[in-house]
């Protein structure tokens, strides 16, 4: 395989699996750096264009990683040129290849894992077997120091991988990956060391076995002894054998209890590695303790299984990237719309398989965290028995999950199901902001409205004990003066004085109602509309219904709006419109609606260009209310209106609400 | 403020008049004043309060009130109109108001009709008009200023399909007569009929608008005028509430 392509590819489908294309769903924009992924030296430019949502995954390859690389190219070469001219491996090319694959793939693990999670040691790990994998290519050589050094190297590189299949994907053991782990060092310890001392082969790990006429001699022998070789023999059989079944058994038992998200990570290494195992538990009992000879088939297989069980480890880091990529995308779009927190948490459960998971947010101002019910949840270290993370911009906190122990080592999945959850509390702080300052320019809106309101019923009380009631008076005036002079030329000038200021104090009456009713705030919206339809110059009929009392705002609103179209009726209805007038209430709202037969319009050109329009879904949309205005051409316009009554709005009786 | 209340009681009106506007209230004692003996104003209040007690103190029979007064500025007048048809529904009450908005009128007779007049204050120097309020509201009659029943009338002429459609030109100036409270005789007098063609067109249109004629001129205004105002009649619902 080539190393470059090979590891090129990988990095292309990391960014895509684990950053899953994120679109404006539930109108969040999620802010996304945007960059094009690409690896500088000895790499060509990759023209893979993808969202990112942090640049840890577009950073170049860094030196270590680059000296990684050359090592282990170095070592695969070694190994490869060793084996091949040692003289000593019976097929020395199936067991060259073996060799550079596992030095390799184990490499290339290790960088993947380093790169993806970074806090992992588990890459290390896998680092350190590849340099162990490399020693046991020693035991290719002819040299005897060299071949023992490479035979312990063989041992050394099982165990090393007994660990890493024991502890995946974390980096230490539990207490069932010691048992196991111990019986493997005992195996080394009880069966190998004193084989070393009483045969004069080295043959080092079954099956493993390199050698099969020309071994170089053993330079530790101490006591050539026939029998004990066979008594050790047997008991590194049956140890290898116990060795094996015991991985096989943890493998499995961790697979079954394992949760939803972390199967899928140990599901390629338990493909990867069980054929393995199984092939080295059996050649134990095959040629350890049954005695049977080696066959090149049997070489064959041990090879072949041994070729994959790195590959798995790849595998596994990718299925989970892809896991938590499913994660997101799942919860994206079960998180549209305006899911409570109490649902949002158990999306998380779900996704995370972990029934005790919580969310609790960060409160920066008491700078604590609180649970969905508001009661505080310390994440000090100092209780280590809780397990969380935490997920916010930057330095600043936002929210954090606190998950099971087990979690801890599935941080893909945390951190698309934060991400998920923390765009989930945005879209809600969001929509928060955007009601209250939607709040905020209502009442901004109303208190404009109110003041014009107030300004009006001033203007409408100072004409009236003003100027017009000087005109009263001096119409009585008139009336007193004509009743003093005789009939004759000056009664029929003061006649028509007075018919001149009856007309005059008609305009002036006309023009103080119309600034504003003082029936509307004696009596309500009924009988000020009731005096519309009387002053009405377009035919019109009325349906008022008492409403009761509101709110001062929601009156005169109800009221300019009804006036409003009304007189769009008298100037655009056309002659001969008719109109009507309803009013009226039901549970929730007091609806009013202003339908003519006029001309009508159509909806994109509305005959007037001013301000009528706008003015009338200002006021009503200054207290809350809806008004819409349909019309089609020769048929006709229909103004209605809404305004959202709280039962504490009715101020006034008659309304059983 | 002029109190004459030491002079011997011989007037025929004894009023109490409320209004707040100096202007309103110089043109009123002036209008009042030209009756010579017949009418007394025995006390001028400025507001809702001052003229509750004067009636108390006075006994007045005609009081005549400002709508708009202190300490409100809203309805007083009807307000003082209610209060006293409670406690001295024997006073007549003539209220006069710059407002021709049929709705006072019909609010001042809400409580009944009988000795209520609804003026308007530009008309107050009209000896006629003035004078007869007062007279008929201390006889218990009713009296609405010609001119807020013309709005009526005109506004119900536009109304669609009108009941008033049906009434023929006279009919609808009798009715608009019957509505401002003037007597049988005196529409006779304005429309240059006889009494009798008078009666004859009360019958007639009273029964094309399926009112019930009352012989009693308050309760007569008071149907006519809530036909002319209530376009809830339009449908040829019930006549309004009896009194």
């Amino acid at each position: 395989m080539n190393l470059f392509e090979a590891s090129r590819r990988l990095l292309a489908w990391r960014a895509l699996l684990c950053q899953p294309e994120i679109t404006e769903r539930g109108g969040v924009a999620i802010p996304v750096k945007r960059a094009a992924v690409s690896r500088g030296v000895g790499f060509e430019q990759l023209e893979l264009d993808v969202e990112l949502r942090d640049s840890a995954f577009g950073t170049p390859l860094r030196g270590s990683d680059l000296a990684v690389i050359a090592a282990a190219f170095a070592c695969a070469t070694a190994a490869a040129a060793i084996v091949a001219t040692g003289g000593v491996v019976s097929e020395p090319s199936l067991f060259a290849a073996v060799l550079v694959a596992n030095i390799v793939t184990l490499a290339l693990g290790g960088l993947v894992w380093r790169r993806g999670r970074p806090s992992s040691l588990f890459g290390n790990l896998l680092l350190a077997e590849g340099a162990l994998v490399f020693v046991s290519s020693l035991s290719g050589s002819p040299s005897s120091t060299l071949y023992l050094i490479g035979t312990l190297g063989v041992w050394a590189a099982g165990l090393g991988a007994t660990w890493l299949l024991l502890a995946f994907p974390g980096a230490r053991l539990g207490r069932a990956g010691w048992v196991v782990m111990g019986i493997g060092v005992a195996t080394f310890l009880v069966g190998e060391v004193p084989l070393l001392l009483v045969s004069p082969r080295v043959v080092g790990l079954t099956g493993v076995r390199t050698c099969v006429g020309a071994c170089p001699a053993n330079p530790v022998l101490a006591v050539d002894s026939p029998d004990a070789t066979e008594v050790f023999r047997r008991v590194e059989g049956v140890l290898q054998l116990t060795w094996g079944v015991g991985l096989l058994l943890y493998l499995a038992a961790r697979f079954l209890w394992a949760s939803h998200a972390r199967r899928r990570l140990l599901l390629p290494v338990l493909v990867s590695a069980v054929p393995f195992v199984v092939v080295f538990a059996l050649s134990a009992a095959l040629f350890d303790l049954a005695g049977a000879a080696p066959t090149d088939t049997a070489r064959a297989i041990f090879s072949g299984t041994r070729i994959l069980v790195p590959l798995g480890f790849i595998a596994g880091l990718l299925f989970a990237r892809a896991y938590a990529g499913e994660a997101l995308t799942f919860m994206a779009r079960k998180l549209v719309g305006r899911p409570p927190i109490a649902a949002v948490e158990q999306l998380v459960r779900r996704v995370l398989d972990d029934p005790q998971a919580r969310l609790v947010f960060w409160l920066p101002r008491s700078e604590q965290f609180v649970d969905r019910h508001g009661t505080p949840v310390a994440l000090d270290p100092a209780f280590a028995r809780i397990t969380w993370r935490g997920f916010g911009h930057g330095d600043a906190k936002a929210l954090a999950i606190v998950h099971d122990d087990a979690l801890s080592e599935d941080p893909e999945l945390l951190e698309a199901v934060g991400a998920a959850a923390l765009l989930a509390l945005e879209n809600r702080r969001l929509e928060h902001d955007l009601v209250d300052s939607v709040d905020a320019l209502r009442a901004s809106q109303r208190r404009l409205v109110g003041a014009a309101s107030a300004e009006r019923r001033k203007i409408e009380r100072d004409l009236h004990d003003g100027v017009q009631q000087k005109l009263v008076a001096l119409r009585i005036e008139l009336e007193l003066a004509r009743d003093v002079v005789d009939a004759g030329a000056l009664d029929g000038r003061l006649a028509e004085l007075a018919a001149n200021l009856d007309d005059a104090l008609d305009e002036l009456r006309s023009a103080a109602h119309g600034i504003y009713p003082p029936l509307l705030a004696d009596d309500g919206l009924d009988a000020a509309l009731r005096e519309i339809a009387r002053r009405s110059t377009v035919p019109l009929t009325v349906d008022l219904e008492d409403v009761g009392r509101l709110s001062e705002d929601r009156e005169t609103a109800i009221y300019y709006c009804c006036l409003e179209a009304l007189q769009n009726v008298a100037k655009h209805g056309g002659d001969g419109a008719g109109a009507s007038l309803r009013l009226w209430r039901d549970r929730k709202a007091v609806r009013f609606s202003v339908s003519d037969d006029g001309v009508g319009f159509l909806p994109r050109r509305p005959p007037a260009k001013g301000a009528g329009l706008t003015n009338m879904t200002d006021r009503i949309g200054a207290v809350g209310g809806t008004l819409a205005v349909r019309s089609t051409p020769g048929e006709g316009t229909t103004v209605a209106g809404a305004v959202t009554v709280e039962a504490s709005d009715w101020i006034g009786d008659g309304v059983n609400v | 403020m002029a109190s004459t209340s030491e002079q011997p009681r011989t007037a025929v009106y004894r009023l109490v008049v409320a209004e707040d506007a100096y202007l309103i209230r110089e043109g009123i004692r002036s209008a009042l004043e030209r009756e010579g003996e017949e009418v007394e104003v025995l006390e001028y209040c400025p507001d809702l309060g001052s003229l509750l007690r004067a009636v108390e103190l006075h006994r007045p029979n005609v009081v005549i009130t400002d709508i708009r007064m202190p300490p409100t500025n809203g309805d007083e007048g009807i307000q003082a109109a209610a209060t006293l048809r409670e406690s001295q529904p024997e006073i007549g009450v003539v209220v006069i108001s710059q407002y021709v908005s049929p709705h006072y009128a019909l609010k001042l007779f809400e409580h009944g009709s009988a000795g209520r007049a609804y003026l308007l204050k530009e008309h107050v120097g009209h000896r006629i008009q003035l004078m007869e309020a007062i007279r008929e509201v201390a006889a218990g009659g009713s009296v609405v200023d010609p001119k807020v029943v013309d709005v009526l009338v005109e506004a119900r002429m536009r109304v669609r399909n009108s009941l008033l459609a049906r009434l023929s030109a006279r009919e609808r100036e009798v009715l608009a007569g019957v509505a401002t409270g003037a007597s049988n005789a005196a529409i006779a007098d304005s429309l240059f009929l006889t009494k009798r063609a008078v009666e004859k067109n009360i019958n007639s249109l009273f029964a094309k608008l399926d009112l019930t004629d009352d012989k009693t001129t308050s309760r007569r205004v008071r149907a006519a005028l809530l036909f002319l105002a209530d376009s809830d009649l339009e449908s040829g619902a019930e006549v309004g509430p009896e009194l």
